[in-house]
């Protein structure tokens, strides 16, 4: 009896006494991470989180969709009616110069995430450039590497500036507040961060220089054809954006014709060619696709079908919500032999047949967007370089069965852009660089916000501004 | 060494050979009924001899030859002393120790007698909870426990529930108690990927358990120490019991259903306030309602809206009408079959069980059905050792349904225009179903997934747990347990191609897959002592207890299947997603405690624990939890003795530290994430910022308490008064978006529940006629009260829930709405704007300046008061007992479903019938503003879609009738019970949707409580039965 009791007695401090030499079993890391101070190490790692950057890009908050979207939707009722349920979107959709009854809130939820998303990528982007000596270039090239995550830091900024920021020409945009310019990345500890991580806004004036400064750069460092990531002339066609914005037509002329002249890309023969990557190509994206944002089954979410694509009976492999009914005081804008004209889908909507595609690509620039750059450009500035603008513009209308011009003015260049190039993400930044008005309700008599309309101004995020003090209020929202 | 041995066994023979003279028996009754009571411990005073009585109370002792005692002693019984004298049989009646209350109340790592307690533990035993119809045990508590606030959320079968112990206790941390069953912590989150949360206490059988206990205040808790903070609820099943092996086998059918509905538009209704909101935007625009591009005509023109979604019929007639409630709400069946088994001998004892279940959902496509099988054994080794084991195995089966906020959710069908048939007239298909027109009805009509997809859970459990007892010197005793619990599950889904409006990406069919196993295995090692010294007596407790769980999940999604004949992905042609993860957390705690009690009267207990976690930062890795309390008890001293109304009196306090640690795992480290590919391509992001420094969330709590026992114990009571404050909270503070990172998590800010609790238990009559009362009343008042200024929102966007300094956590935050304009129908609202002065601007801003109007607080969704009233009555073999429940004092955001369709006809959704009263002309004094067609006229997020939630319901009554013995004898069974039983039979609120009893799975969190967003209501249910025992 006594010899079971001692032997109990030993079990149980046993018992009790074994965990205390494995204290340290406390100590496990998670499996699906890494510890911030052991995951960027390798040049593997730093390719990887150069991909963890394109996949920012990709989301449906950025390219993957809503960059493109806000700006054909905003104030454009009475071409492209808004008929989802989305508070958030309604409230871009339906605003008018003088009606009050929608005004976008301060947290407007496509306000809140896309500037979150930006600078999530930013992150990431500036992570890759301060650890751009772990590359040895075997992976991927060390110039390509950071040329492309110039690229992607650079269009964000440029995409903020223009969504946060009044328009270039509205005022002076070495006054005016853009967004904050942030170009090293946040420590990963909490108590090393500083006021430094509370930035207040730049000017308009000083985040285009950021962006024009990372895209010339990426432009000097990317590859001729880099697969589906960011090339050189990808970085041009940014900087000819820039430019059309900052009314810089020499600039913008000499990008857009050095993007065509590369002779990387060629228009597609049919109009029909460029949409329906999946269904019809298998996801083969067509050679007019400077840059887009890759769409496959496994991976991404073609924001723009989401709302634009409604899914059809007649074609398998369409889906989306049905939010955007294509009007038809738009549809007749369109000359009647236009193939354009014809590019859509009845059902109880007028869906545009761009987006119908599930699994269709994003593309975010286009060829055909150069040639309407360039002959924008070359007619504004008087020149023929690269080609007549009538000539550019004739390209672009050949392909959707239209006969050549004989004649041009500037608001035929301008009406084939919008035709052109609908639903693809222009629509504002067209109306904003001319300073034109939007059409709110009416197709007739407009009565949309005028170009430097403050309504035509992105809110900086409420939740923003209640954690940084330093941001100031645009505008329309104080 | 063996000859020794048998040495000693011959001289013990020897000596008890020569001591045993002569043998008594007799037989132990008990004086209350008759009945005979086995397991009576019967000692000869003084001496070791002793016995146990049998199944028939009977026993059998040999006694010294003079002068002795013989002592009767059992749990709960008065001890009895009784002189042999020549007697050679014995019979004796014990009666009830009603001085003592008696009731044994299980404490964590030990258990204590009621009287005896200092820290407020609430107890629910097995027959106040037998054979309910409700699956999870949580769903049960409600109304039976003071301070125990049980929200069932959802109608939809094995959804997760909410409880709340005293109130909120984190922001960011879980609020849900910790659950020990048999001394495991078990697994409780849910591990739902599809339709919201789902509660795997499912897998428990609620009729294999013999109590519950709610440790409440922090020096009942604090044995648990750093997962203490929000309650810790002891689950202890049944155990055998020794004598004649009972066998019980209860059988109940009958079916549930909705118990209310909600008023809808009819077709004249729905096409009148949608052309009403045309013509206004029409006359706002210019544009004349007869123009083919007006609103007026996109509805109403020929083929147009109400042609095309009523396949034409509107042209013809205006008034067919058809309730989509019809055909989402279904009659749901419930049928459940118990067997028990309990028996044993002194040494072995068993208890085993079996249990199926089957129950149909009140929505159309919802299906629960649960298989468990449990065996307890106790095993008496020796005189000093016993071993045990609880094994319990379930299967549970989920067919489910899609979280309320998708178009698939059945009960979004209310929005679907009354015009649209629900049935395709061309194909007889439910309406939208290919090869018919998807694009009708104008959203898509969910029964589509109901009838082609099928989503469905599969749990498979496993609780075991051993334990070995040893006696290792007088009083001193060693309990090892070593427990585990498995929990398997499939999550299996086959979207067909019919339902590609949904899951738009099942052109060609989607098959989903998912596995998650959580081996989660607990050991306890721990010493008690017991000694009696003079006037004291002294109870200890030291040990440690280790768990580990971790959790693997897999995932596989294909598609692109031949057909819908082929389900499994083997079949799919593209893989389109794959995934495997893993996570572990671990705890190594070190736990003492000690009860010491003086004459009878003076009670005190400290306890304390130290828990270290794999979840915390390098630098704060253990935390040290203490609590002390003490207790008088008045009715002892020789003051009160005398007074015979008071039969017990007590007062007790208690104060201690507990923790909380539920904040997932590894949020301490700075992490990057490999999730971030791109088209094929790996990557990695940064995602989250690390806190080297973060530790334990701590929770202050103070309780006094009096337990009071009047006329001779027919009026026993507790109340409670508490204050509890949450510091150093675990608060994932908000980030400038601008560093890449939303939030952090940092110990930042406090937080403070004060309440009182009364628990009042009355026997009315206690003749043959029996009248029983029980009613518990909790009041909780919770308040935010520093969390650095900061916002924190959860819930539904635009009527988010809110965290605020100096509110409850959650409270609705949004505009003031102020009514209708009578002069133009424009919605108001209330400017609540601070002036210069430091008064509120109560002036009206209209719709259009809905900007100007200041967010406020406009609603709590937190109860002031929670109650529980159970009435039993019982007369010769007929029993009743009804149970009322009630919530009072919350609010509810109907918002989710009132934005859209009690919203004056913004959007083409059906419109709820109250929406008639909209204005219309100058002059109206209404509260429903002018219909505007897609110009928001209080559509926007305000008060106006906040409601009162406040309810009472009749939970449960079952009534039921005992077979008479005379009866039953002749065919040798032992009681035969018939009963009925109906659940939620009759609810009592102002709640203007299906059930206030509510919250939104698609939103669920610690902030986002009280959403009602098509969420489905509680069943009721109407239950057959008949109760065996053999």
């Amino acid at each position: 009896m006594k010899k079971n009791l001692i032997k109990t007695g030993l079990l149980a401090l046993t018992l009790i006494g074994v965990p205390f030499a494995c204290a340290d079993r406390l100590d496990i890391m998670p499996f699906q991470s890494q510890a911030s101070d052991v995951g960027l190490k390798t040049e593997s790692d730093l390719v990887g989180t150069l991909i963890g950057a394109y996949d920012g890009l990709q989301a449906t908050a950025s390219y993957g969709g809503d960059i493109m979207l806000l700006s054909d939707i905003w104030a454009n009722r009475a071409h492209l009616r808004f008929r989802g349920t989305f508070a958030g979107l309604q409230q871009v959709a339906f605003i008018t110069a003088t009606s009050t009854s929608s005004v976008i809130t301060t947290d407007n939820a496509w306000a809140t995430n896309m500037w979150a998303n930006a600078y999530r990528t930013i992150n990431i982007a500036n992570l890759v450039l301060e650890n751009l000596s772990l590359s040895e270039g075997a992976v991927r090239p060390t110039n390509t590497v950071r040329g492309e995550a110039l690229f992607i830091r650079g269009s964000l900024y440029f995409e903020l500036a223009r969504l946060y920021g009044k328009t270039w020409q509205d005022g002076d945009p070495n006054q005016n507040l853009a967004v904050p310019l942030v170009l090293t990345s946040t420590p990963f500890e909490e108590n090393k961060l500083t006021d430094a991580n509370l930035p207040a806004r730049a000017t308009v004036a000083a985040v285009y220089a950021q962006a024009k400064a990372d895209l010339t750069t990426a432009s000097t460092l990317l590859p001729n054809s880099n697969l589906y990531y960011a090339s050189k002339w990808a970085a041009f066609a940014q900087l000819s954006r820039i430019a059309l914005m900052q009314g810089d037509y020499p600039a913008a002329l000499a990008a857009s014709d050095q993007v065509i002249q590369s002779g990387v890309y060629s228009l597609a023969p049919a109009f029909n060619d460029l949409w329906f990557n999946f269904i019809n190509f298998g996801g083969v994206a067509p050679k007019e696709y400077v840059f887009y944002m890759r769409m496959t089954q496994q991976d991404g979410t073609n924001g723009l079908n989401t709302y634009y694509g409604q899914t059809v009976s007649s074609i398998p492999g369409t889906a989306g919500r049905g939010d955007l009914d294509v009007q038809a005081a738009f549809r007749d804008l369109h000359e009647t032999a236009d193939v354009r004209r014809g590019y859509f889908t009845i059902t109880n909507r007028r869906l545009t047949n761009k987006h119908l595609d599930r699994f269709g690509h994003v593309p975010v620039i286009r060829l055909s967007e150069m040639y309407l750059t360039r002959a924008e450009a070359n007619f504004r500035l008087v020149s023929t370089i690269g080609d007549t603008p009538l000539n550019d513009i004739n390209r672009v209308r050949n392909r959707v069965g239209l006969a050549n011009l004989a004649v041009l003015d500037l608001s035929g260049i301008l009406r084939e852009r919008s035709l052109e190039l609908a639903f693809e993400g222009h629509r504002l930044h067209d109306i904003k660089r001319t300073q034109g008005v939007t059409l709110g309700t009416s197709a007739t008599t407009p009565n949309g916000p005028a170009w430097n309309s403050p309504k035509l101004i992105l809110p900086i995020p409420l939740r923003e501004i209640e954690v940084n003090s330093k941001l100031v209020q645009n505008e329309g929202y104080q | 060494m063996k000859k020794f041995l048998l040495l000693c066994f011959s001289f013990a023979f020897v000596l008890s050979a020569w001591a045993q003279e002569r043998v008594i028996t007799g037989k132990v009754t008990s004086s209350e009924d008759g009945s005979t009571l086995p397991g009576v411990n019967v000692v000869v005073k003084g001496t070791t001899i002793g016995s146990v009585t049998d199944a028939d109370g009977k026993y059998s002792l040999g006694v010294p030859s003079s002068g002795a005692n013989l002592v009767f002693s059992f749990i709960g019984l008065k001890t009895s002393e009784i002189a042999i004298g020549e007697r050679s049989i014995i019979d004796i009646q014990l009666t009830p120790d009603v001085t003592q209350l008696a009731e044994v109340v299980v404490t964590g790592f030990g258990s204590q007698l009621r009287p005896d307690l200092t820290g407020n533990i609430a107890s629910v035993k097995a027959k106040d909870i037998a054979f309910v119809p409700l699956p999870s045990i949580d769903a049960i508590l409600q109304g039976n426990a003071a301070g125990v606030y049980v929200n069932s959320q959802s109608g939809k079968l094995g959804q997760a529930v909410s409880v709340r112990v005293r109130g909120n206790s984190s922001i960011s941390a879980s609020n849900e108690p910790l659950y020990v069953v048999d001394g495991i912590p078990i697994t409780t989150g849910s591990q739902s990927n599809f339709g919201g949360a789902t509660n795997p206490l499912v897998d428990l059988n609620p009729n294999d358990i013999e109590s519950l206990e709610i440790l409440k205040d922090a020096s009942a808790g604090a044995i648990y120490g750093a997962r203490a903070a929000n309650g810790v609820i002891l689950i202890t099943t049944k155990k055998g019991k020794a004598g004649k092996t009972q066998v019980t086998f209860n059988y109940q059918t009958g079916f549930s259903e909705s118990s209310r509905r909600v008023p809808f538009s009819n077709s004249e209704q729905y096409a009148t306030l949608l052309l009403e909101g045309a013509k206004y935007l029409d006359d706002r625009n210019g544009v004349p309602t007869t123009d083919p591009g007006s609103d007026t005509q996109f509805l109403s023109g020929p083929g147009e809206f109400f042609d095309y979604n009523s396949y034409g019929q509107w042209a013809t007639d205006t008034t067919k009408t058809y309730d989509w409630q019809d055909v989402v709400f279904q009659k749901g069946s419930y049928n459940q079959a118990d067997i028990q088994f309990s028996g044993g001998n002194e040494k072995t004892k068993f208890f085993a069980s079996g249990q199926y279940l089957k129950q149909g959902g009140i929505i159309i496509g919802n299906e629960l059905e649960r298989m468990t099988g449990r065996l307890n054994v106790d095993q008496k080794v020796s005189d000093w050792l016993s071993i045990g084991m609880n094994m319990n195995f379930a299967r549970t089966y989920n067919r489910r349904l899609p979280d309320d906020n998708a178009f698939s959710n059945p009960l979004q069908s209310v929005a679907l225009p009354p015009i649209t048939p629900s049935r395709d007239p061309n194909t007889g298909l439910p309406v939208g179903t290919p090869p018919g027109d998807i694009g009708i009805p104008i959203y898509y009509n969910p029964q589509i997934t109901v009838d082609y997809s099928k989503f469905a859970q599969e749990s498979f459990r496993n609780f075991s747990s051993t334990y070995a007892n040893a006696k290792l010197l007088p009083g001193l005793t060693f309990q090892t347990e070593f427990g585990l619990d498995v929990l398997s599950q499939t999550e299996e889904g086959y979207f067909q191609s019919q339902t590609r409006r949904n899951q738009t990406r099942a052109t060609r069919g989607l098959g989903t897959n998912r596995s998650t196993f959580i081996l989660n295995y607990n050991t306890n090692n721990y010493f008690n002592y017991t000694k009696k010294f003079g006037k004291s007596d002294l109870n200890a407790t030291v040990g440690m207890q280790y768990q580990q769980s971790s959790t693997r999940t897999s995932f596989t999604e294909g598609l692109d299947f031949p057909s819908d004949s082929y389900q499994k992905i083997a079949s799919a042609a593209t893989i389109s997603g794959g995934s495997s993860t893993e996570t572990q957390f671990r705890f190594l705690s070190y736990f003492a405690r000690a009860n010491y009690k003086f004459a009878d009267k003076y009670l005190l207990t400290l306890s304390g624990r130290i828990d270290g976690s794999s979840r915390f930062g390098a630098n704060n890795r253990y935390g040290f939890f203490p609590a002390a309390s003490a207790g008088w008890i008045l009715s002892e001293e020789g003051f009160l003795k005398g007074i015979e109304v008071i039969s017990f009196l007590k007062v007790r306090s208690s104060y201690g530290i507990v923790g909380n640690a539920e904040i997932g795992n590894f949020p301490q480290l700075g992490l990057f994430t490999g999730d971030a590919s791109y088209v094929g391509i790996g990557g990695q992001r940064p995602s989250q910022i690390g806190n080297p420094n973060l530790r334990w969330e701590t929770n202050k709590q103070f309780d006094v308490g009096i337990d009071f026992g009047f006329f001779n114990n027919r009026l026993t009571g507790e109340i409670d008064y508490y204050n509890r404050r949450s510091e150093d909270l675990l608060l994932n503070t908000n980030l400038a978006s601008t560093t890449g990172f939303n939030s952090v998590t940092r110990n930042l800010g406090s937080l403070e529940n004060q309440g009182i609790e009364i628990v009042l238990n009355t026997q009315n009559f206690v003749g043959a006629f029996k009248w029983n009362t029980s009613f518990n009343f909790a009041a909780n008042r919770g308040r935010v009260l520093n969390i650095n200024g900061q916002i924190i929102t959860g819930g539904i966007g635009q009527l988010p829930n809110r965290v605020m300094e100096g509110s409850n956590i959650g409270v609705f935050f949004a505009p003031e709405y102020a009514g209708v304009d009578p002069a133009n129908g424009d919605a108001l609202f209330y400017r609540n704007s601070v002036n210069p002065d430091g008064t509120i601007d109560r002036s009206t801003v209209n719709n259009a300046n809905y900007g100007q109007a200041q967010r406020t607080v406009v609603g709590d969704p937190n109860p002031d008061y929670v109650m529980g009233l159970t009435n039993t009555f019982s007369y010769k073999g007929i029993d009743l007992s009804v149970l009322f429940s009630a919530v009072l004092g919350n609010d509810i955001s109907i918002y989710g479903l009132g934005q859209y369709s009690s919203a004056n006809a913004i959007f083409e959704d059906n419109q709820t019938a109250d929406q008639m009263a909209r204005w219309q002309n100058p002059g109206d004094i209404t509260r429903v503003p002018q219909a505007r067609y897609y110009a928001g006229n209080g559509n926007q997020a305000s008060s106006r879609f906040i409601v009162d939630g406040s309810f009472v319901r009749l939970r449960n009554v079952s009534l039921g009738y005992t077979l008479p013995k005379s009866l039953l004898n002749r065919v040798k069974l032992d009681r035969v019970r018939i009963y009925v039983t109906g659940q939620n039979l009759a609810l009592f609120t102002s709640y203007p949707l299906w059930d206030p009893e509510v919250n939104a799975d698609s939103f669920d969190s610690n902030i986002a409580k009280g959403n009602d967003f098509y969420t489905p209501p509680q069943p009721r249910t109407i239950l057959f039965g008949i109760n065996i025992g053999l």
